[in-house]
């Protein structure tokens, strides 16, 4: 039934199940109606935007998309089992349904960073969303400098899509693309130790003219920001994403709002992505 | 706008002609104390002299229970309910409530449009009724204390009658309707006089706009501890404010594993679990850090306008079970910052 409900879910399937890590799956889903498809990818054009996943009769939860809107036909899902209605996500085999609504939320300004350096920084599952950016940034890799990818997790086992990764990385040797993994509970072969930001020094991109792209928990965020401005980095170019509890994902359920009296935000609607400069205009983010 | 006369005598002629916008709720009398909009059938079955009623209007719009969709996974088929709402005549809104709506308004309205509070808005007819402030009330304070807009015909008292403003076009025409006659200079004069005293009445001397400046001040201060000793985290002062609207989702199967429902209730921000996400983590874990949080978004520019979602209705005073004073608060904190160093 076509109605204007911007709350209306829409029917999807299952078409592919990835175990990415012990607790993280991928979910490759498209909607049943291509007229929802088409809707959905007309609207997908920032990477990093999110959709509500809804499990009729169970429950409703905010996930990111991890795939780039440069993948058309499908999009994809890594989540997490952490609770009531992800453990039965992760119960959901292909074929299965599942009901969607979204996509929501800002995503990264890819378009402004045109003609510049990337740096990516990620914890944990922070990398899904910035899958879709840096897969992106493959994607129209004419529009972009160099680009490094840190990403980080506790043990190896936990390093999201570490085999693509390792791939990628192959793929674009000598075509300034550089992957770095890491992570801080072990050491193994094949990858770094520590936090992430212990190797900004490597990456191969220029602080002046970059853009820092940065996911994770948002207690990082702090030492990050510092770090790179004193490294020589844009201030206005450094951005990260934020997470709230969230009903609606269209700033009306007032779940995910952040701020004070003077500057009141909708984390699921003015965000979740913000810039620096707005970190610094809405502290209570980092809050 | 119009500026025209009921007389006394007529009120029961507006009451019969205004039946054909909708069922008329007008404020009555439900305890010694207690006012609500209640469904009415006379002019006189009105009590037009409350101060305020105990649960805002925003329940005709946004009820606090509304199933959304209903489910069946065989079909797999996602349906809206139908429409459970015919036209509405809310009669005897104060300013501070018509104000209220405008800032419910300004959230579901607003890009994109909340489906179930649109189809329900389009159904409301406004009458607007002035009132005097008690010592609750502090429109004065959050500048909503005159409504030039948000209604359909506004009635303010006079010696014989009412002074009526009439904005809508379905206003003029009911105004044509009853044949009102203009507004005398005498009847000017009488509805300036009542503005006078309505002026003289308030008794909360501060601006919240410069009270956004004061919050800010206080956004790391203890005092929050020190205010919120007393809050039982009831929520009370969310189910009765005209502009909270938060609300949670619930998905509920039935028995037969085949159906389902999504609805959405009424939330509030003074619960614990509001912030709290996967994992344990709370954004807002005291009520200390959730009674600053609720002081911030009531003083907070609307969404898209600059002005503040509170109203100045007094109702999350007024009705507090712990007594704790909204406005007293507030003058507190505008005293800490005055003396702060
Ligand atoms: C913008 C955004 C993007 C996200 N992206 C991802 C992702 O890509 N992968 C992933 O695994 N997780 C992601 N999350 C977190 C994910 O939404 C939560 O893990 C999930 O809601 C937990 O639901 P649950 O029922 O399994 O957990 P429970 O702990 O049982 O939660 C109960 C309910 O609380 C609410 N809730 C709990 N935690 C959160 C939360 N963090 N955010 C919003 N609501 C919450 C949900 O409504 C949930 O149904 C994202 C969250 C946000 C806000
Ligand atoms: S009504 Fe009073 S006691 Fe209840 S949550 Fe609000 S401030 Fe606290
Ligand atoms: S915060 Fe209190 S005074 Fe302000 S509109 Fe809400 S209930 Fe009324
Ligand atoms: S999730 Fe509902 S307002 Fe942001």
């Amino acid at each position: 039934m076509p109605n204007n409900n911007p709350l209306q879910p829409k029917k999807a399937v299952i078409k592919k199940v990835f175990k990415v890590t012990p607790t993280e799956k991928m979910f490759v889903i498209s909607f049943v109606d291509p007229k929802d498809q088409e809707e959905f990818e007309r609207n997908y054009t920032r990477p990093a935007r999110f959709v509500q996943v809804n499990l009729p009769g169970i429950g409703e939860v905010p996930i990111s998309l991890c795939s780039p809107p440069t993948q058309k036909g499908f999009f994809a899902l890594t989540i997490r089992r952490v609770g009531r209605v992800t453990t039965v996500i992760h119960n959901l085999n292909e074929g299965d349904y599942v009901w969607i609504r979204g996509p929501y939320g800002n995503g990264f300004p890819i378009d402004e960073w045109k003609g510049r350096d990337l740096l990516f920084l990620s914890a944990g599952l922070g990398m899904a969303p910035l899958r879709s950016v840096f897969l992106y940034a493959l994607d129209n890799r004419w529009d972009y400098g160099n680009i490094t990818l840190i990403n980080s997790a506790r043990t190896k086992r936990d390093l999201l899509y570490y085999e693509e990764l390792e791939a990628i990385a192959r793929t674009y040797k000598g075509d300034g693309v550089k992957v770095i993994q890491t992570v801080t509970r072990e050491e193994v072969e094949g990858v770094c130790k520590g936090r992430c930001h212990l190797y900004i020094p490597q990456a191969n991109v220029d602080p002046k003219n970059s853009v820092v792209i940065m996911c994770g928990p948002p207690r990082m965020y702090q030492s990050i920001f510092d770090e790179v401005i004193a490294r020589g980095f844009d201030p206005d170019y450094i951005y990260a994403t934020f997470e709230r509890r969230m009903r609606c994902g269209i700033g009306k359920c007032g779940h995910c709002n952040v701020g004070s009296s003077d500057s009141m935000l909708y984390v699921c609607k003015d965000g979740p992505v913000f810039s620096y400069r707005q970190v610094q205009r809405y502290p209570e983010l980092m809050e | 706008m119009r500026y025209l006369k009921l007389r006394y005598e007529d009120r029961d002629r507006l009451f019969e002609a205004l039946r054909k916008y909708g069922e008329i709720y007008g404020p009555v009398k439900i305890s010694k104390k207690t006012y609500d909009f209640r469904k009415v059938s006379r002019f006189d079955d009105m009590d037009l002299n409350y101060v305020r009623t105990i649960s805002p209007p925003k329940k005709f719009v946004y009820p606090p229970h509304e199933v959304m969709f209903e489910i069946d996974r065989e079909k797999g088929k996602v349906s809206i309910p139908e429409e459970d709402m015919g036209p509405i005549v809310l009669f005897g809104l104060h300013h501070c409530d018509i104000e209220g709506l405008k800032r419910l308004d300004s959230v579901f309205m607003g890009y994109p449009a909340d489906f179930y509070y649109s189809r329900r808005r389009k159904h409301l007819f406004i009458v607007g009724y002035d009132c005097k402030p008690d010592e609750f009330c502090a429109c004065n304070v959050t500048h909503t204390s005159f409504s030039t807009d948000g209604f359909d015909i506004f009635l303010h008292p006079l010696p014989d009658g009412w002074l009526v403003r009439v904005l809508s076009e379905r206003g003029q025409a009911l105004a044509d309707e009853i044949g009102m006659e203009d507004a005398s200079t005498d009847d000017f004069k009488a509805f300036e006089r009542y503005q006078e005293e309505r002026r003289q009445g308030f008794k909360w001397d501060m601006d919240a706009y410069v009270l956004r400046g004061v919050l800010e001040m206080h956004r790391h201060s203890d005092v929050w501890e020190e205010l919120s000793e007393e809050c039982l985290a009831c929520g009370n002062c969310n189910t009765t404010c005209p502009t909270c609207r938060c609300y949670e989702v619930r998905d509920i199967p039935s028995i037969d594993g085949v159906h389902a429902i999504q609805e959405r209730v009424w939330d509030s921000c003074q619960f614990e679990h509001h912030a709290l996400v996967a994992g344990g983590h709370n954004f807002r874990p005291t009520v200390a850090d959730r009674m600053k949080n609720r002081y911030n978004c009531k003083i907070s520019p609307a969404y898209g306008t600059n002005l503040s979602y509170c109203v100045g209705c007094g109702r999350c005073t007024a009705f507090c079970p712990a007594g704790i004073n909204f406005w007293e608060n507030l003058q507190k904190l505008s005293e800490v910052s005055k003396h702060a160093k």
